[in-house]
């Protein structure tokens, strides 16, 4: 049996999306093909026109369909402080704080030396730029408590601490309503390291 | 021993983790008594799993785990704590030691010793970090994979003189040297002894030591460039 090779390569094609092999990709196509026509049309134009419209914001780096998102653009903002996130959704959670009124960049990844992950592959260099604008005080880094959010943290420092800005990281430890009982060893053993003195 | 299809309570630490379909993880470990073995971590990824920043890597950890093929399924993981998260230049170094096992050790040989080795050299990353350990660490590894360097007397079986200089060569050992500057890596006398002692306070043999571990490790690995030297030659660029 030989399958049409415009299936094959949808099923190829298919592949490309995170967490779908062989097996997934075939079902997905022959789903598309056989019961749902008007989706898979639908999917090709979304497809098509997000390619087409989005693009990176040229100060914040998350995705935007303008020049300059509007967070980026808001006058609102408070300019001197630049947050340093991963991924948008990170930055969406930055933002659901309310604790937060300055602007952000988005990295669009993290140091992963084990996948040769550096500067190069995340365009460091830009961030660079944007933190070198004059108007920016202070670059917070924000990335996530993994090792490579912490490779990642260490990589900015390095590269921010010749530059006139303050280079802050955000702070962890037992959760806002934690009980002890229910945190997990490794963060309380974290927070205990971490610990500070009470201020006078 | 690696015939057993279940393992229970084994000390561990994580090499290196990357996603498998939409929620799980395969880790790469290196044990205590399987050496370096594959995992699939089901559901790790998922918001509320149990192992979701537990398998972390430079923590030592139990892991449980059953299974014949090359990739075994991990049942069990506790943390064993007692050890701060690498930070700043110690981390990029675990990393090394990570990327170095990753390309050095086959699956599933055990190496009690490197282990402990392995264990007690990040034990020291979390506090002062000293270059010496790296070396040390290096020349275990080589050690434990068969590629052990000849440091208790040169080629020709005539021991090792403080002030000579040699050259030292890949399967044969430290050739002595007539004069200095001839082909080959040169290396005095004295960073083969401190070499062999573990000893690498002496800024020039802790200098010659590196040298002489990155041509060792460039010839076992094939030459090829490590990702994690590549990264962290690029911050110092920055
Ligand atoms: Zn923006």
């Amino acid at each position: 049996m030989s399958t049409p090779s415009s299936l094959e390569s949808l099923v190829e094609a298919l592949r490309c999306l995170p967490g779908v092999g062989p097996k997934s990709a075939q079902r997905m196509a022959y789903a598309l093909m056989q019961h749902d026509r008007t989706g898979a049309l639908r999917l090709a134009d979304s497809l098509r026109g997000a390619l087409a419209a989005i693009r990176h914001c040229g100060r914040c780096n998350t995705f935007t369909e303008i020049e300059l998102c509007e967070r980026c653009a808001s006058p609102k903002r408070d300019a001197s402080l630049l947050c340093v996130v991963e991924t948008p959704v990170d930055m969406n959670m930055m933002e659901q704080t309310h604790a937060y009124s300055g602007l952000y960049y988005v990295l669009m990844g993290r140091v992963s030396p084990l996948d040769g992950v550096g500067s190069r592959e995340l365009q460091l260099e830009r961030l660079l730029a944007r933190a070198s604008d004059g108007i920016v005080e202070e670059v917070i880094i924000a990335t996530n408590f993994t090792n490579e959010g912490e490779a990642t943290a260490h990589y900015l420092s390095e590269m921010l601490k010749t530059r006139s800005v303050r280079v802050s990281r955000i702070a962890r430890g037992v959760p806002v309503g934690g009980e002890l009982e229910y945190v997990d060893s490794g963060t309380l053993a974290q927070a205990f390291r971490e610990r500070r003195t009470f201020a006078e | 021993m690696t015939q057993r299809h279940k393992v229970d309570g084994q000390p561990a630490f994580v090499l290196h983790a990357h996603p498998f379909r939409e929620t799980s993880l395969i880790v790469e470990v290196f044990s205590r008594d399987y050496g370096r073995v594959a995992l699939l971590a089901r559901g790790a990824r998922r918001p509320r799993s149990a192992l979701r920043g537990l398998l972390l890597g430079f923590q030592p950890l139990e892991l449980g785990w059953a299974g014949k093929g090359e990739v075994k399924t991990l049942i069990k993981a506790e943390w064993q704590g007692g050890q701060p998260l690498l930070t700043g230049k110690a981390l990029f170094c675990g990393y090394y030691l990570n990327e170095l096992l990753i390309h050095l050790l086959p699956r599933e040989d055990a190496h009690e010793r490197l282990f402990l080795i392995y264990a007690e050299t990040l034990r020291h990353f979390s506090g002062v970090l000293q270059e010496s350990d790296l070396r040390c660490f290096e020349k275990a590894l080589l050690q434990e994979l068969g590629y052990g360097l000849t440091l208790g007397h040169d080629a020709a079986g005539a021991a090792l003189e403080t002030g000579g200089d040699y050259a030292y060569e890949i399967e044969r050992g430290p050739v002595r040297l007539s004069r200095r500057g001839s082909s080959g890596l040169s290396v005095s006398g004295k960073t083969l002894i401190d070499l062999a002692r573990g000893d690498l306070g002496d800024p020039r043999s802790l200098a010659e030591a590196k040298q002489l571990m990155r041509s060792l490790i460039a010839h076992y690995t094939g030459g090829k460039e490590l990702a994690t030297r590549k990264i962290f030659m690029e911050l110092q660029e920055l």
